[in-house]
């Protein structure tokens, strides 16, 4: 056991399965329909894992996050095998959470089976909608029935950390139709729910389409609706889009929010590492043919660490501890500090003591709210 | 040995279209001043802005020679008019320089209102007047009508005027023929003392001030010691000549009748104003020419540059500007909303976008301007009479005693159709009606007085809308009286913006102050907090709107680790803000600012 060893730097791993049996409308996630690339693609991430296990040899991974794409459309086979060789080539954690994304109609006794056979201890299914013409209008190729029956088969493997996700403001959704899609998944008792506004992203299909929303106001509206019912039925708001039972936030996710390592493997996959990030270039078959394309980021200056770190951390409902940022980086917060006085009074802030977060109705404008603490501390050099 | 007789000044009078600086090439062409090859496009017009916009903003003189049928070489000199009301003044000066000019009508469309306001000055000043019926080659050409129309309408003889083809070089010769034979020579005496007429200036990087001038007595020559009599200015002759198309050509003695230039090292056109008589500092003309007006500006706007760094180019840009344009007043002021600027004073509205567009086009300034105001005088309680033509400086209500506002004499021509759209219009905007007068069975003259500040902000796009285009306008100032007005300030979650604040009537400030506020509520964009937007007379708020609170501007996609990514959306979302001014707490886009000047445009 190496909790106490220098061998304990915490790393969450990702790996990205790029493979989808067809693309939803909204998605531009990087991945590709072309099953026949799965042999040679799995070979090439069995590689990768071998390697980087090898050069993160101080590190422990605590995490473990499957995404895509579609991961159970790789099939049991395949999915074993790639959890086998992260436990072989990396130093897991005892109580490591290992997430798998699930879609409902490739999640099939087999696949469950083997992914609690490998320790898989995380579920998280894309439901996004109950209404099966919602569904069809984004492109999800399952119905509610199958998600709810996968969910099921789930738990009697005896999955007991299951996560669903779900959108709103899709075109043409009220609110009264999204909060019953909230009500049917919540009868499914979930330990965690991911809710996303849909954003159009340009290049996507959707995005060319340009479909009418609901509004500013009423998206505002149903966000806050969902808060409330959410926290009715016990479920606690730890970040912008995501609600968990007490104990059940997801911890790989939380990495991404406090700046702490992780590893992505996979074309379009993302890495924090020593201090430095960098990605994989969003193309499978240069990724098949071993052209280690990484896609590096520079090296940040300290004072836009800082407006990072403030950026992620105020998606939390923890929010930011000044001390903590001035620790961090050897600075004053004082101009934060002032960025965030000069809020108050609008029911979008609250603090305490030095800890500052944002409220429900103030992470609905987290954009305008990050912009203007973050420039406030850059108005000023550091110290 | 030269002699009056074989002299010639005249000008063009036309409306815009009507194929003014064609026919001033052709001209320019038949009497071999030009050749082909040398030619421009339009020779007289030699500013993009002008040519784009098909106005003729600066008065242009040139001196050509033509052999005429009866054998003799004239001196013809061409003395170009701007084209517009604003210039009213620069073109009574013109005109003032000639014995004749030629009137140009389009054969298709007839008389228009410019033309006729331009025609009139003509023979005010006493000048020949030469129909000439221009564009016979379009078929929808008409020129017994035309000319019917001239005789009704003017009442000069139009029957055997020429009928040409500026475009088409047809009947050219003809009209060369009428200037010899129809406008008469100069009168003068040469030996009398100097007394000169200036019509223009212009500013040579190399020269100095060149002045542009008709002799009416006397003569000059290099050496000669010159005073300008209105601003006292006195100056040694440098240079003096002819105008020729394509620059000057100096000539030892010009004498009384003729039309040239001088320099003399000056370096400021302001001491060289358009009306100004010019004699000689020995010996001095007993009385200047008549006519002289110092050029006085009407309208004045704020003018700021949208990049507050860019501060010192725009002061370079207008002092360049100025060079050239005596009219143009600027002074340095500064606002909390818009920073470092300069408050303009034009001529009129037209004169005010020449101005702004020269800047933004050649000098490349990206600018904001502030709501046009007109010159207020404000009677003060103790008596001393104030000018005030930026809200700011407006005095305390409670320090008023009396305070007055500019008014025009209005001329509205327009097909009488459209009286019925007119009138209303007017009415609206406080005009005193005075007289209708029918022009012809269908043409009629509107007089009316009315309060400048009332024509300034959309009058002539309104008029020119309510007329498909067929009304034209002309003021000019009449004089000032008593007015209720008051001073609208517009405040911003409850902190005053001072370049949109603005002085109007006490019956119109209500409306224009809610329009106001709705324009700014539509395009200040939603702020973390709510933002009331409010007008105040004093203390008193006289409209409010509220533009909401933001609601939603989240990236609720977590885009796994790719924290690159949403750092640059935010970055993204952060430089549009860059281009918004902040205003205490509230962040205006300068596209606020543009939406309440075109406040009337819709």
């Amino acid at each position: 056991m190496s909790k106490f060893s220098y061998k304990n730097r915490p790393l969450g791993l990702y790996l990205h399965i790029p493979f989808c049996v067809s693309k939803c409308g909204y998605c531009d996630f990087y991945s590709v329909t072309d099953q026949t690339l799965v042999k040679h693609y799995v070979t090439a991430l069995l590689t990768h894992i071998r390697e980087y296990g090898r050069t993160c040899g101080g590190y422990t991974v605590d995490t473990v996050y499957l995404g895509g794409g579609t991961p159970t459309c790789l099939g049991a086979k395949f999915l074993g095998r790639i959890l086998q060789e992260v436990r072989n080539k990396f130093r897991l954690a005892d109580d490591a959470e290992i997430t798998v994304e699930c879609n409902p109609e490739s999640t099939n006794k087999k696949v469950l089976e083997m992914l609690k056979k490998q320790g898989v201890t995380r579920l998280s299914f894309g439901v996004q909608s109950a209404h099966e013409d919602e569904l069809r209008a984004i492109g999800r190729i399952h119905t509610f029935q199958q998600a709810a029956d996968a969910v099921a088969l789930a738990k009697a493997k005896g999955f007991a950390n299951i996560s669903l996700d779900l959108m709103y403001g899709l075109p043409g959704q009220t609110q009264a139709r999204f909060l019953e899609s909230v009500e049917r998944c919540l009868a499914l008792d979930p330990q965690h729910l991911s809710c996303y506004g849909l954003k159009l992203e340009p290049g996507t299909p959707m995005g060319r389409a340009d479909p009418v929303l609901p509004d500013d106001d009423a998206q505002a509206d149903t966000y806050l609706a969902l808060c409330d019912v959410l926290r009715e039925r016990g479920f606690e708001h730890y970040e912008i889009s995501n609600f968990a039972r007490p104990g059940y936030r997801s911890r790989h996710n939380m990495k991404y929010w406090d700046l702490s390592e992780y590893l992505g493997l996979g074309p379009g996959a993302h890495s924090f590492l020593n201090g430095r990030r960098f990605a994989f270039s969003r193309d499978i078959k240069a990724y098949i043919g071993g052209e280690d394309i990484l896609r590096d980021e520079e090296e940040v200056a300290s004072f836009q660490r800082q407006g990072e770190y403030l950026m992620v951390r105020l998606r939390t409902a923890d929010g930011v501890d000044l001390l903590d940022l001035e620790k961090r980086y050897g600075i004053d917060s004082t101009p934060y500090e002032e960025a965030f006085r000069s809020l108050m009074g609008n029911g979008l802030i609250a603090h305490q003591g030095m800890r500052w977060w944002l409220t429900e109705k103030g992470f609905l404008v987290s954009n305008s709210i990050i912009n203007r603490v973050v420039e406030a501390g850059q108005s000023q050099p550091a110290l | 040995m030269k002699d009056h007789e074989h002299i010639r000044n005249f000008s063009i009078i036309a409306h815009i279209d009507h194929g003014k600086s064609t026919l001033a090439d052709r001209l320019l062409e038949q009497c071999r001043a030009v050749t082909q090859r040398e030619m421009e496009e339009q020779l007289l017009d030699n500013m993009d802005l002008e040519r784009e916009r098909g106005i003729t903003i600066k008065a242009r003189a040139v001196r050509m020679e033509y052999e005429a049928d009866d054998g003799q070489t004239y001196e013809m000199n061409l003395i170009d008019t701007p084209g517009h009301v604003d210039f009213n003044y620069e073109v009574s000066r013109s005109l003032a320089a000639c014995e004749g000019a030629l009137l140009v009508v389009d054969a298709a469309q007839g008389i228009e209102a410019q033309t006729l306001g331009n025609t009139y000055l003509a023979i005010d000043a006493g000048l020949e007047v030469v129909p000439v019926i221009n564009k016979i080659d379009l078929p929808a050409a008409d020129a017994p009508r035309v000319k019917q129309e001239i005789e009704d309408i003017i009442g000069i003889p139009a029957a055997d005027s020429p009928e040409i083809s500026a475009k088409m070089n047809i009947n050219i010769h003809e009209v060369l023929e009428r200037i010899v034979t129809d406008i008469p020579a100069p009168q003068g005496d040469d030996e009398a003392p100097l007394r000169a007429l200036i019509f223009d200036s212009q500013y040579d990087p190399y020269k100095g001030v060149v002045v542009y001038m008709r002799l009416m007595d006397g003569c000059v020559r290099p050496g000669m010691r010159v005073k300008m009599m209105a601003t006292g200015a006195v100056f040694q002759v440098l240079e003096c000549g002819y105008l020729q198309p394509f620059g000057l050509s100096p000539q030892q003695e010009l004498r009384a009748g003729e039309v040239g230039y001088f320099t003399a090292s000056i370096k400021n056109v302001s001491d060289t104003r358009v009306g100004d008589t010019i004699t000689e500092a020995a010996r001095p003309t007993e009385a200047p020419l008549p006519g002289y007006r110092p050029a006085q500006p009407m309208v004045f706007c704020g003018i700021y540059t949208e990049d507050g760094s860019k501060y010192p180019d725009l002061r370079d840009a207008l002092e360049k500007l100025q060079l050239n344009d005596a009219a143009l007043s600027f002074e340095p002021e500064s606002s909390v909303a818009l920073g470092f600027g300069f408050r303009c004073g034009f001529l009129g509205m037209l004169h005010m976008e020449v101005i702004q567009e020269r800047l933004e086009r050649e000098f490349d300034l990206d600018l904001v301007t502030t709501l046009p105001s007109v010159v207020y005088e404000i009677v003060q309680t103790d008596g001393t009479v104030v000018r005030c033509d930026n809200p700011h400086d407006y005095p305390d209500p409670a320090l008023i005693e009396q305070a007055r506002e500019p008014f025009v004499k209005a001329t509205i021509m327009s097909p009488n159709e459209f009286v019925g759209n007119i009138m209303p219009m007017c009415q609206e905007r406080r005009g005193i009606f005075k007289d209708m007068q029918y022009l012809d069975a269908s043409l009629v003259e509107l007089h009316y007085e009315m309060p400048i500040n009332e024509i300034i902000y959309d009058f002539f796009d309104a008029l020119k809308a309510r007329t498909k285009g067929y009304a034209s306008l002309d003021y000019e100032l009449l004089d000032y009286r008593p007015s209720d007005l008051v001073k609208v300030d517009m405040l911003l979650n409850g902190d005053q913006v001072d370049a949109l604040s603005f002085i109007a009537h006490r019956e119109k400030a209500y409306g224009r102050a809610r329009r106001i506020c709705e324009k700014l509520k539509e395009n200040i964009p939603r702020q973390l907090f709510e933002v009331p937007v409010q007008a105040a007379i004093g203390g008193k708020v006289i409209a409010r709107e509220t533009v909401k609170a933001m609601r939603k501007d989240v990236l609720a996609k977590c885009y796994g680790g790719d924290i690159t990514r949403k750092k640059k959306l935010l970055e993204k979302q952060k430089e549009g803000k860059k281009k918004m001014r902040t205003l205490g707490t509230v962040q205006l886009p300068t596209e606020a600012f543009m939406a309440v000047l075109k406040l009337d445009e819709e």
